[in-house]
């Protein structure tokens, strides 16, 4: 790590380069269909004629790109435009509903910048020590952690905890739908072949979250999103110190980013689903988390982008990807020669070091084109007539869907799905739930049989859930964010009560 | 957000309706717990079955308690809230149109299609000749350049 590599990283090219893939990033992001991992994917092939460096700096700007722009579309329609925005949705819709949609975009793009500057930071400091973190997850971590990461019905469902408990054991069904992994069982098809690779999840997110804001806007003649402001301003002040007075917040979300990105697999949702846990854990009482809090806007938001940084640890260091846009990374550096592995830092410092601070580049150009693109996309969102908007974004999900296995079926079962969860938002069910279960009902069941045989093996099995380490730490975690909830509502009750 | 379809309210008889539904809901959902039970049991490996089995009994589970909560501290849930049926209707049957239109006419005429239907179910203004064109054009530009931008930018093979 020298000077010299931060010049390299500063060429007219590379600047340009970081430029582009930001802005393409952001662009296909924001496409409900269109994730960080297709983004990376289909630029890829622009990047096998450029030197390796150049070549990773516009594959992170792309990647860091993409998880920020996945923000728009959850915050002003309530779709997540990639998975890592799930969470955002919690409180981002809810802030454009009550009139400040400009203002959660301006959040997400400050808090996205701060998370991507700690996962670059710990990229370039930290990067050997934390790889061994990835080696000490085990599969009975990972089921802990995507039990963790299902805690959080239990703090979102304070309304009914039952039906939200449902609606995750609903969406760890149909995650089970399809071929299993582990022994290729061919489960819940029923003889259908369109059904034999499962549901897919971008597709089944879009159904479940776009589709019931579709119908509802259609069905009646109320604007979708309130103007408070003046359109034509953004409100970037008040957003940055919103942001930056959660200090607390923000820091410990792109911690947890970072660590979640260095875990193989794990990703930005699931990081964006712990970081709002733990700020939703830690609310003060005046805070209402699921009601627009820009503090869970800025904990998902700071969480899914600290995961770029994060997951290049695992890639680099060790050569195995941190995250699904980390693996098709992988797979572009192979093609430039380029070895992964604990001596990639010595061998190739010079590429590797350059790429770092390309990435440090372009997430603080995040910042300023962020919040062009995200003041063009509030600003189209909130003038473009209803009538227009609602078949376009229908239009949006049919092609975004079927982009992603070119599958009609895929646009079918979105569809059919979408009609279910407006059903059961009606009656009080939420689609939130079902899409946490989908998500992490893999992550815990091949955690659980791998654990399991495990144990089983060594003749061990309550020592093999119970016994490591790191399980109890996340074991403890997961018990006070469900005793937590209830305990706080109960306490507010006993003294409403007084 | 997760509780929006919840109040947190006493019951009058009005929103009996509104309960029942919920009732049916947790009982569709309990039907789908007992038929992943009824599929897990042909699976041949255990290993296949312990996931669905524990995920479909705490489906029903959950389920049954959320009837019984319904039943004894009943929640007020909003149901669907006034609009228009029609308008619903179409726009849902406009997209499973272009589903099934797609492979015979290609996404692009079948998208069209969708989006004409889809703006006459969201119209709720006064219509006129110049919001008619001005609103199909702007529509079949977006879905052109989309079109565009995945089948020959992105290559995204597109019937």
């Amino acid at each position: 790590m020298d000077f010299g590599n931060f010049l390299a990283a500063l060429t007219p090219l590379n600047l340009a380069v970081a430029m582009f893939g930001v802005v393409a990033g952001t662009l296909i992001g924001s496409i409900p269909g269109l994730t960080a991992t297709m983004a990376v994917a289909v630029l890829v092939p622009i990047s096998f004629s450029m030197a390796p460096e150049t070549a990773l700096i516009l594959l992170g700007a792309i990647y860091t790109g993409a998880i920020y722009g996945g923000a728009y579309a959850a915050i002003l329609l309530n779709t997540p435009g990639t998975p890592s925005a799930i969470a955002t949705t919690f409180d981002g819709y809810p802030l454009a509903k009550r009139g400040k949609g400009d203002l959660a975009v301006a959040i997400a793009c400050f808090s996205s910048v701060f998370g991507g500057l700690v996962g670059a930071f710990a990229l370039l400091f930290l990067a050997p020590p934390l790889a061994s973190v990835a080696l000490a997850f085990g599969p009975v971590e990972y089921f802990w952690l995507s039990i963790f990461g299902l805690s959080l019905i239990a703090s979102l469902s304070q309304g009914n905890l039952m039906m939200g408990l449902a609606g995750g054991a609903l969406g760890m069904i149909m995650s089970t739908v399809g071929v299993a992994e582990i022994s290729a069982d061919i489960r819940l098809t029923f003889g259908s072949q369109t059904m034999i690779s499962g549901f897919e999840v971008v597709g089944a997110m879009i159904g479940l979250y776009c589709i019931p804001v579709l119908i509802d806007m259609c069905s009646t003649g109320e604007k979708h999103l309130k103007i408070t402001g003046e359109v034509a301003k953004m409100p970037i002040l008040s957003a940055a110190r919103i942001t930056f007075n959660s200090k607390f917040n923000l820091m410990r979300s792109s911690v947890i980013g970072t660590l979640v990105g260095i875990l193989p697999g794990a990703g930005g949702s699931v990081a964006g689903l712990v970081a709002y846990t733990e700020a939703k854990r830690t609310a003060k009482p005046h805070q209402r988390f699921g009601e627009g809090e820009p503090d869970g806007i800025i904990a998902t938001e700071s969480a899914n982008n600290a995961t770029v940084g994060g997951g290049f640890i695992p890639t680099l260091v060790l050569g195995i990807p941190g995250t699904p846009p980390d693996a098709v990374i992988l797979g572009a550096l192979m093609v430039q020669g380029v070895r992964t592995g604990p001596e990639l830092f010595q061998s190739n410092g010079s590429i590797v070091y350059t790429f770092i601070y390309g990435l440090l580049i372009a997430t603080v150009l995040m910042l300023p084109i962020g919040l062009i693109i995200g003041r063009y996309a509030y600003k189209s969102i909130v003038t473009i007539p209803k009538a227009v908007l609602v078949p376009t974004v229908g239009f949006m999900t049919i092609i975004g869907t079927y982009a992603i296995r070119n599958s009609i079926s895929d646009v079918v079962v979105m569809l059919c799905l979408g009609v279910f969860g407006w059903l059961i938002s009606k009656y009080g069910f939420s689609a939130s739930p079902i899409v946490l279960g989908l998500i992490l009902g893999p992550i815990a069941e091949q955690g659980f049989v791998q654990a399991w045989t495990i144990g089983a093996a060594v003749n061990n099995l309550p020592g093999m859930f119970f016994g490591r380490p790191l399980s109890q730490a996340i074991i403890a975690f997961t018990l006070i964010s469900l005793i937590l909830p209830w305990y706080l509502s109960r306490k507010k009750q006993i003294k409403a009560d007084a | 957000m997760i509780d929006s379809g919840l109040k947190a309210a006493s019951v009058n008889p009005a929103d009996s309706g509104s309960r029942l539904g919920s009732i049916l809901v947790a009982s569709l959902l309990i039907m789908i717990g007992v038929i992943t039970l009824y599929d897990a049991a042909s699976y041949t490996d255990v290993d296949s079955k312990v996931f669905p089995q524990t995920s479909a009994i705490a489906l029903i589970l959950f389920s049954t308690l959320a009837i019984g909560k319904q039943i004894i501290q009943p929640t007020v849930v909003s149901g669907i809230e006034l609009g228009s049926w029609w308008r619903r209707l179409v726009l849902v049957s406009s997209m499973l149109l272009a589903c099934a239109l797609m492979p015979y006419t290609g996404l692009l005429i079948a998208c069209v299609l969708t989006f004409v239907l889809g703006l006459i179910a969201s119209m709720h203004d006064r219509w006129s000749n110049r919001k008619a064109i001005v609103y199909f054009l702007s529509g079949l530009s977006i879905i052109v350049c989309f079109y565009v931008l995945f089948k020959f930018v992105l290559h995204v093979p597109l019937p």
